[in-house]
């Protein structure tokens, strides 16, 4: 079992994030540059979020396995948690096979400094929605009774 | 047997003799090729006259192939050079892709061992059965660009298929210590002076010309291989990445764990960083992308810049490294001026790694008041002044003004700025290092401090393993779960590194960008269908073991003690924020492990009796003894 019981937590935490992110202009005005549409697949538990940037804003799409995406990602949820935290070695993910990508992937890359404002983002958007039993840094203290 | 030329030619410039040696195939067997080939016939040509300076006739010089170098596959158009360095003054070695080697084994030959010195400016010329020393007084002088083009054009009616020129440029004739040697303008043999000895040599160039072929001992097996690898190469990731991007692609990836050193060792983030990336490079400087014999890959980029102050013609695009030391590690986010740099370096023929972090050195020297402008002859030397690091690029490769003292490397250098000029170094055996930070993954650190040529990421394989882009199940040490920001383990992952790594890189000898998807038995099965031979995954790391042990107790030979094992403070001070904010690679830790590990004894030595176990015998002699 992952650290996400259910999909519809991961959706929340997950999903709540990539909305804070396309609402962060630091980032979003990088990645709309990048018109890119990326599918992430993630399991235990699944979930399937499109994050498409093909339009004047970035539209996160939870449950959407229609739509026609330019790169599709797929992962275990506790490797994109643990992603977003800055503390997966990306290169090793792919070539372990932890992470499996298809499609255009040297214009992801392009993309790693545009997102990077955002591990230190995520550990506070944790904390700051209720969601700190899913904060896993150092520096995080789990509340006593 | 398969893969082999068949012969080693054996050149003397003093006396102008040249011998045709056959390869023997039980010393294949034994040692593969490339630099198991050249270690142990460096030591035979040393063992009975060691003491010499790098630069004298004494110091044999070894130009190697591997028994894949010349067959039409990804990842083995690689040659190797070694010789004692220059620079550091210990065994020395560069390892470098492009069509000399396959060219060299078109005309029969699996190497080259030079030896003495030209009474006047020579070159080799080698056209199948033709071999000649010849007069280059015309061609001394001239930088690398001109002098292939030039041999090129004169030799070409001389041979009936085209040849390959590799040659050093003026600094190798004015004995920058750094000076390399360099194939089709872009290929170099760069790290550790190899271009300076040729220099003291009076070896200009070799041209090599052949229109034999390489037969391969199973062809079946290996086209199967082939088809297989089809797949394996198609669904990486990495080099999808090198393909599009070349090198620079590690900048984007690099910059999220901390593994890009940033003003000369100071920084792991910075903001401008996108100004020099893979993004601004297709944008701004992008002119082509350009391969080495065989390889599908692709990974090397032509640039240019057509106008403005670093106006340069058409030529190799700079790698990672060159845009690490000449960008991140000086503050400098002009693109142009980084292609402009890198050019000077290309056709002077000097290395881009050393050269840059040099100038990153002298900087930290300027800011922090311990020289001036007068030193520089007016030359701002300032974080960001890209108009500068250019120009002081150009007087190094010139060897000219302030450039004279830069010339000599940035740990000789120091000890003539003086003061507290040796805080800001970055060497470890006088070799600056690579733009890999060990406060990212402590096992680069280890690497860098006992690897026999000084700080190196090529040295070992622990930076493709530790870093991620290399995964070799086979190997248990290998297989694991690393944490890279930790010490723990990291001296038994570079053991078997380094094993596997003399193998892969150094002997049979696969490119570490080009042939990093293969694991174990794809690379094992590469080597037996070609050779013939029957090699087990226990035998080749055997045989990779005995290939460490012989650099590094060539290197223990000439000098280097534990002490020399030690990482610069520059890398040794704790970043306050960032990705590595607090990590510091526990030298101590890893070194007593590793010692033990590889029977070392206190002063960084293997010891005696495991020397000779491994059949090191003369070695164990030459160091015991003296």
């Amino acid at each position: 079992m992952g650290m996400f019981k259910t999909t519809e937590k991961l959706e929340e935490v997950l999903g709540g994030f990539f909305k804070l992110m396309a609402d962060t202009p630091v980032i979003a005005d990088k990645l709309l540059k990048s018109k890119l549409v990326i599918r992430f697949s993630y399991t235990d538990p699944d979930l399937v979020v499109v994050v498409d940037c093909s339009g004047e804003k970035i539209d996160v799409r939870p449950h959407d396995t229609d739509s026609k995406a330019i790169v599709e990602m797929s992962m275990s949820s506790d490797i994109a948690h643990r992603f977003w935290f800055g503390m997966v070695n990306l290169t090793k993910a792919l070539t372990r096979k932890e992470m499996i990508a298809k499609g255009p992937i040297p214009k992801v890359l392009k993309l790693l400094p545009a997102i990077k404002p955002s591990y230190a983002m995520y550990p506070k958007y944790l904390d700051e929605n209720g969601f700190e039993q899913y904060n896993i840094t150092k520096a995080y203290k789990p509340p006593t009774a | 047997m398969g893969g082999y030329a068949g012969q080693i030619l054996y050149i003397d410039l003093s006396s102008g003799r040249i011998e045709k040696k056959p390869l023997d195939m039980n010393f294949a067997r034994k040692y593969i090729g490339g630099l198991g080939f050249g270690t142990q016939i460096y030591l035979d040509l040393i063992k009975d006259n060691p003491e010499f300076d790098a630069l004298s006739e004494d110091n044999p010089f070894v130009l190697m192939t591997g028994p894949l170098t010349g067959l039409k596959m990804d990842g083995v158009a690689r040659w190797a050079v070694g010789t004692k360095s220059p620079l550091t003054g210990f065994w020395g070695d560069a390892n470098v892709g492009g069509y000399f080697g396959a060219r060299l084994k078109f005309a029969g030959y699996d190497g080259i061992v030079i030896t003495g010195k030209a009474e006047k400016p020579s070159y080799i010329f080698i056209n199948d059965d033709v071999v000649e020393i010849r007069d280059a007084q015309k061609y001394w002088g001239k930088d690398i660009y001109e002098t292939t083009d030039e041999l090129s054009a004169d030799l070409k009616s001389e041979s009936a298929k085209p040849g390959q020129v590799v040659c050093i440029g003026p600094a190798g004739e004015q004995l920058i210590t750094f000076a390399s040697i360099i194939n089709n303008k872009r290929h170099a043999a760069g790290r550790t002076g190899m271009g300076a000895v040729w220099g003291s040599k009076n070896l200009k160039a070799i041209y090599a010309s052949g229109s034999g072929n390489i037969e391969i001992s199973d062809p079946d097996k290996l086209k199967v291989l082939k088809e297989e690898l089809k797949t394996v190469y198609e669904e990486s990731i990495f080099i999808d990445a090198i393909h599009a991007s070349g090198t620079p692609a590690h900048l984007d990836v690099g910059i999220i764990s901390g593994d890009i050193p940033i003003k000369n060792w100071q920084m792991t983030e910075w903001d401008d960083i996108d100004d020099i990336g893979p993004g601004s490079i297709e944008d701004k400087i992008f002119a082509g992308h350009k391969t080495c014999y065989g390889c599908s890959v692709a990974c090397k980029k032509d640039a240019e810049v057509k106008d403005g102050p670093y106006k340069m013609d058409k030529g190799p695009s700079p790698e990672y490294e060159t845009v690490g030391t000449f960008g991140t590690m000086c503050l400098n986010k002009n693109i142009e001026s980084i292609a402009k740099a890198n050019d000077i370096c290309n056709r002077y023929g000097i290395d881009t790694i050393t050269c840059g972090a040099t100038i990153a050195f002298a900087i930290d020297c300027f800011e922090n008041g311990l020289i001036n402008e007068t030193d520089t002859e007016g030359i701002k030397l300032t974080w960001g002044n890209s108009e500068a690091i250019v120009e002081m690029c150009e007087k190094i490769a010139k060897k000219e003004g302030f450039g004279a003292l830069l010339a000599e490397g940035s740990a000789k250098a120091a000890l003539k700025i003086g003061k507290n000029a040796s805080d800001f170094l970055t060497t470890v055996k006088g070799l600056e290092a690579p733009m890999h930070d060990p406060r990212n993954a402590h096992g680069y650190g280890l690497a860098y401090g006992i690897s026999p040529r000084g700080a190196c990421h090529e040295a070992s394989l622990d930076f493709p393993v530790e870093g991620g882009s290399m995964y070799i199940p086979e190997i248990e040490e290998l297989a694991v779960d690393i944490e890279e920001m930790s010490s723990d383990g990291k001296a038994i992952l570079n053991v078997a590194c380094q094993d596997y790594g003399m193998f892969f890189s150094s002997c049979a000898i696969f490119c570490n960008l080009g042939a990093t998807p293969l694991n174990a038995t794809q690379a094992l099965s590469m080597v037996n269908y070609v050779t013939g031979f029957d090699y087990t995954l226990e035998e080749i790391i055997n045989i990779g073991k005995r290939v460490w042990y012989l650099k590094r107790g060539l290197t223990n030979f000439f000098g280097a003690r534990a002490k020399d094992d030690m990482l610069p403070k520059r890398l040794m001070t704790e970043m306050k924020d960032g990705p590595t904010e607090g990590s510091v690679p526990d030298m101590e830790k890893m070194l007593s492990e590793f010692y033990e590990l590889r029977g070392f004894n206190k002063d960084g030595v293997p010891k005696k009796e495991v020397l000779e176990g491994i059949g090191l015998t003369t070695l164990a002699g030459l160091i015991y003894n003296n």
